[in-house]
């Protein structure tokens, strides 16, 4: 045996070992973290996730700043970029910001609510709007084409036969939310959309109130037949629903302050009707919320860089999102529900001379509740060797930011680990299996072999800090060459950490 | 191909009101029966003659009453930017009034000018200037049915479009793709061929906006804009397109005729994009056919349109491909009746169409026509279909996404159409004193009854023919048997026998001033119309 001293468990069991003489602490099944790596697959009966739709592909670069680059950052994006020292700090993250309209969710990630997964795309991205959008909202492959959204299909699977026999007992509320007026893919089944579409509940009620019964016999063939048929299902299930949702409307209460509104159906207009919902007691899994504008081609700013097109729609967005938050902890609710951003696609690194920005390929997601177990996935693009291409070339300025986190990862953990769902259903409501980000976790897990501080190495895409249990996974080899703080570190069978020479690693429970 | 065959057998009223009904927001009744018995080809030739009638109507004039300029047009004025907002909306109002136009000629115009609004989208919401508004809506209404090559060209260069799309932004050195992503995605070639294969390649984009560099607006002092080439402003380096394209290379130019030249040669390459032909009939056949195109569809109707459309002898030319595909059988397919769900234009121009609403004069009735305008516009929009200020550059969601005319229709828009019914079936807004925009039930039945007066001599209407004509060419599908008896014995007469419908109407005549008479025969109508345009029948066309 070489010098390099290694641990290699020979079995899935669990063994005591020492390292350099430092305890690594024998793992029980009560132990915290062999509780969250076993974790419980029960449904997770009362959760409820609120989806925010960027609509346009916002601007990543300027949303979620990478201080520990600026002066590559500024460069990319002279004309447009955020000065350095308007930039919002995060606690106990130096290397991140966030643009200066953003302090309420400055707020929520000091106080531990807030997650930014960095650069989510999907392999072979596609930029047009309406295709990157349709592959996020049915999450499939950019080569494969699905009718279906991915939790309409998950809300299907999880209601059997909706909507036959639907209300029910059991499930007596819509199975999602969508204020707006137009339905999202998001939430459409194979069957029928999972959901109801309101602009304010207690109108609503009055409209449908009215609408009177609807006879349903002699139908037509063809697409004329699918289309009435179509037609008389939401009249019915929005009828049907109507007066259950007034009353949850007329239950709830928001206890926060919700920012003034600049028009109709402002994002926090949204967001404060689905506290109110929540609060009154509707029972529906999904709410879907959307703000539109960010499609920023020309003039994102103002006649500053911190003001303008953008740092309104991330203001809207920040104060959105932070009045929500409050409301669900007045309300006493908050541990219930997890609110996750999208957009159909990151802008590209460097700006236009029109002061705006270009279609891109990755951006960071927003995940934010009492709910999450880690504030980063990913790390902040490195905006030398995560640009594609690699190098400008002098015909074409152009770069994007490459992909760290696949899109499907997110909404993996989503049904996994917050609503419970079982892996393999997950696995085929997906159309595959997809890796955990262990944003639900408290574990970073091995994803392959290599050195420590590779970021594809783990689940997060991030070296693990002094906050988190390490797993590595069986056949995994982990090599490491300097010393580390983490709380504790657990291989699997076949697994196997190597450590250099003195090289020590701390851990802390 | 039989598809594409000329439909011979004469036109009934089914199949006339199908016609009329994709052909245009919805037919009055007389429209109708002026087409039943024609053959198709007679019947797509009148809709087509009919074009010229409409397509220079007098401008749009200052709609608000209490202006200095109440009644004047404005567009040759000098620009007025504090009644922006108000001039936008009047253009609007103005081509919502072109749509439901009574002049008994019913053409293609205006529902074809509104797809190619929808495909080629400039939103006054974005770029605020009327005039680049009315700029672009000229060029929908006249270039409409001529050659696509041309109205593209022309498209390209649109002030409106150059602002929009941030065209006059795009310069040397520092392209903006904007409007080069859309013109291939969007515009000509479209992203996909049917199979799912991309149709172009991120730096096929790229190279197009190169291509396009150099083009801006100028506006003179007048307020009126147009497109200029400023050959600085253009990169003359030569463009390679990929595979998708040939390889073809256009050369870079440097000359004040470079722009035009080398955007000749972009369209050309676009258009000889193997899919381009199909991309644009397939998007005809979902506006005026069936959102539904399954490969069967693709293989047999697309495909051959396609070829037609971009045949030598054809060279891109729009109107003989609408007539083949408005006189061919497979538009007549009993399969494509009834097969999408009308839009908001097609609810509510068709509802004000349908029932003879009257459209006051735009110049002479300026007042009464705003108030007509607003009823129907806000209708459009409150159901998500802002004419000419569309929010997203591709379109509106339903001629898109998945589900395509689905995407109307949920519980909100439901509710928000059948309070809007109810505006119409229970009359209240006046256009002017004593004219109110709605289905006047005692003059209908008035109408309808022979010698009115006469009570004694003729008998009153039954009860069934009343029926039969509140009901006619209202759905696109005829109401069988027992769906009829259930809209007259329950909710027409609410149980009762119905002869009490002729005792009800008999008393009415008796008596035409007593408010009790009147309203019992008024409440039927009312009561089974409601009903009848709350069924999800009545919104699938």
């Amino acid at each position: 045996m070489k010098r390099r001293e290694f641990i290699a468990s020979a079995s899935s069991m669990m063994l005591p070992l020492t390292v350099s003489g430092m305890g690594i602490k024998t793992l029980s099944q009560t132990s915290s973290m062999v509780r969250s790596v076993l974790k419980t697959n029960a449904a997770q009966t009362d959760r409820v996730l609120v989806i925010i739709y960027l609509n346009g592909g916002n601007d990543g670069l300027n949303t979620v700043i990478p201080l520990d680059q600026y002066s590559k950052y500024y460069s990319l994006r002279s004309n447009i970029a955020i000065p350095e020292s308007s930039v919002l700090k995060l606690n106990g993250n130096l290397e991140t910001g966030f643009h200066p309209a953003m302090t309420g969710m400055q707020n929520l990630y000091n106080e531990g609510k807030l997650a930014i997964a960095h650069s989510v795309s999907y392999p072979n991205p596609n930029q047009s709007h309406v295709r990157s959008t349709d592959i996020w909202m049915t999450g499939v492959n950019s080569d494969v084409y699905s009718s279906s959204g991915w939790a309409g299909r998950y809300l299907e699977s999880r209601f059997a036969n909706y909507p036959m026999n639907y209300p029910n007992p059991q499930m007596p509320d819509p199975l999602a939310i969508q204020i707006g007026y137009m339905d999202t893919t998001t939430l459409k089944g194979n069957q029928q959309t999972t959901n109801i579409s309101f602009e304010d509940p207690s109108k609503f009620y009055q409209m449908m109130g009215a609408l009177g019964t609807v006879n349903s016999d002699d139908m037509p063939c063809c697409d004329a037949g699918d289309l009435i048929s179509f037609i008389k299902q939401q009249q019915i299930s929005s009828i049907g629903y109507s007066s259950r949702i007034k009353a949850a409307a007329d239950a709830g209460r928001n206890l926060a302050t919700y920012p003034t509104t600049t028009s109709v159906n402002d994002l926090s207009e949204q967001l404060k009707i689905v506290a109110r919902l929540i609060h009154g007691g509707l029972k529906s899994k999904l709410y879907f919320v959307e703000m539109g504008g960010f499609d920023t081609h020309a003039t994102q700013i103002g006649s500053t860089p911190t003001e303008g097109v953008h740092a309104n729609l991330l203001k809207k967005l920040s104060e959105g999102i932070s009045a929500f938050q409050k409301d669900l902890n007045l309300q006493g609710i908050e541990d219930k529900v997890i609110g996750m951003t999208f957009s159909d696609f990151g802008r590209r690194a460097n700006s236009n001379i029109s002061k705006g920005t270009d279609h891109g390929i990755a951006a960071p997601m927003f995940i934010f509740g009492t709910g999450i177990k880690r504030q980063l996935v990913g790390t902040n693009p490195d905006l030398v060797n995560d640009m594609i291409p690699l190098t400008m070339n002098p015909s074409n300025k152009n770069q994007d930011i490459k992909m760290q986190i696949d899109f499907r990862r997110i909404y993996s953990d989503m049904l996994n680990d917050w609503f419970g769902t079982n892996k393999s259903t997950t696995e085929s409501l997906l159309f595959g299996a997809h890796r955990t980000t262990s944003l639900f976790s408290n574990t970073i897990e091995s994803l392959g072999s290599g050195a420590w501080p590779d970021r594809n190495l783990w689940s997060s895409n991030r070296m693990p800090g002094p906050g988190d249990y390490v797993k590595i996974n069986s056949g995994h080899i982990v090599s490491l060459g300097e010393n580390i703080t983490v709380r504790n570190i657990h291989v699997e069978g076949n697994g196997e950490l190597k450590l250099l020479p003195n090289v020590k690693v701390n851990t802390t429970g | 191909m039989p598809n594409l065959d000329t439909y011979t057998p004469l036109l009934t009223a089914h199949t006339a009101a199908h016609l009329l009904r994709r052909a245009t927001f919805g037919p009055t009744k007389q429209e109708i029966d002026s087409f039943i018995g024609l053959t198709a080809t007679e019947a797509v030739a009148k809709l087509m003659s009919n074009v010229a009638l409409t397509v220079n109507p007098s401008p749009p004039v200052d709609y608000y009453d209490t202006q200095p300029t109440a009644g004047q047009p404005f567009l040759n004025e000098p620009y007025n930017l504090p009644r922006q907002g108000n001039f936008n909306a009047f253009i609007r109002y103005w081509w919502v009034g072109l749509m439901c136009e009574q002049n008994g000629n019913p053409s293609v115009l205006e529902k074809l000018a509104a797809f190619w609004q929808n495909h080629f989208v400039v939103p006054q919401g974005v770029i605020g200037d009327y005039k680049k508004s009315f700029q672009f809506l000229k060029l929908l209404r006249t270039g409409c049915l001529k050659s696509f090559r041309t109205l593209i060209i022309e498209m390209t260069k649109n002030p409106g479009m150059l602002k929009f799309q941030n065209g006059d932004l795009n310069q040397k050195g520092w392209p903006n793709e904007n409007y080069a992503r859309e013109l291939q995605e969007l515009f000509v070639v479209g992203e996909n061929d049917f199979a799912g294969n991309q149709n172009y390649t991120e730096d096929d984009v790229k190279a197009a906006a190169k291509v396009l560099t150099g083009w801006q607006v100028t506006t003179n002092s007048n307020g009126d804009s147009t497109a200029v080439f400023t050959p600085a402003r253009h990169d003359t380096s030569d463009k390679t397109f990929s595979s998708k394209y040939n390889n073809k290379t256009i050369a870079g130019r440097s000359d004040a005729s470079a722009g035009d030249a080398e955007l000749a040669e972009l369209i050309d390459m676009l258009l000889a994009h193997p899919h381009t032909g199909r991309f644009i009939c397939r998007k005809l056949y979902r506006w005026y056919v069936n959102p539904n195109v399954t490969t069967d569809i693709e293989d047999n109707v697309i495909g051959p349109l396609a070829s037609f459309f971009t045949s030598p002898a054809n060279n891109f030319n729009i109107q003989p491909v609408l007539e083949k595909l408005l006189t061919s059988n497979i538009f007549y397919d009993n399969r494509n009746i009834g097969a999408i769900i009308k839009s908001p234009a097609e609810f509510a121009i068709g509802m004000v169409r349908l029932f003879g609403q009257e459209v006051p004069n735009h110049t002479t009735d300026y007042v009464a026509f705003r108030k007509f305008a607003e009823f129907v516009y806000w209708n459009m929009s409150g159901l998500q279909l802002d004419f000419l200020s569309q929010p997203l550059v591709f379109g509106s969601i339903p001629y898109y996404q998945s589900g395509y005319s689905k995407n109307w229709i949920n519980g909100n828009t439901l509710g928000i159409r059948g309070a809007q019914i109810d505006k119409f079936v229970h009359p209240y807004i006046a256009i002017r004193p004593g004219s109110l925009i709605g289905i006047d039930f005692l003059a209908w039945v008035r109408a309808l009854q022979p010698n009115f007066s006469d009570v004694a001599g003729t008998p009153s209407i039954s009860c069934e023919y009343a029926f039969e004509q509140f009901s006619k060419y209202l759905f696109a599908i005829p109401l069988t048997q027992s769906q009829k008896d259930f809209l007259i014995d329950t909710i027409m007469m609410k149980n009762l026998p119905r002869a009490t419908w002729t005792n009800e109407l008999t008393n009415y005549r008796k008596n035409p001033t007593n408010i009790n008479s009147s309203n019992a025969v008024m409440w039927r109508g009312q009561l089974v119309m409601r009903y009848m345009m709350r069924m999800a029948e009545y919104h699938i066309f």
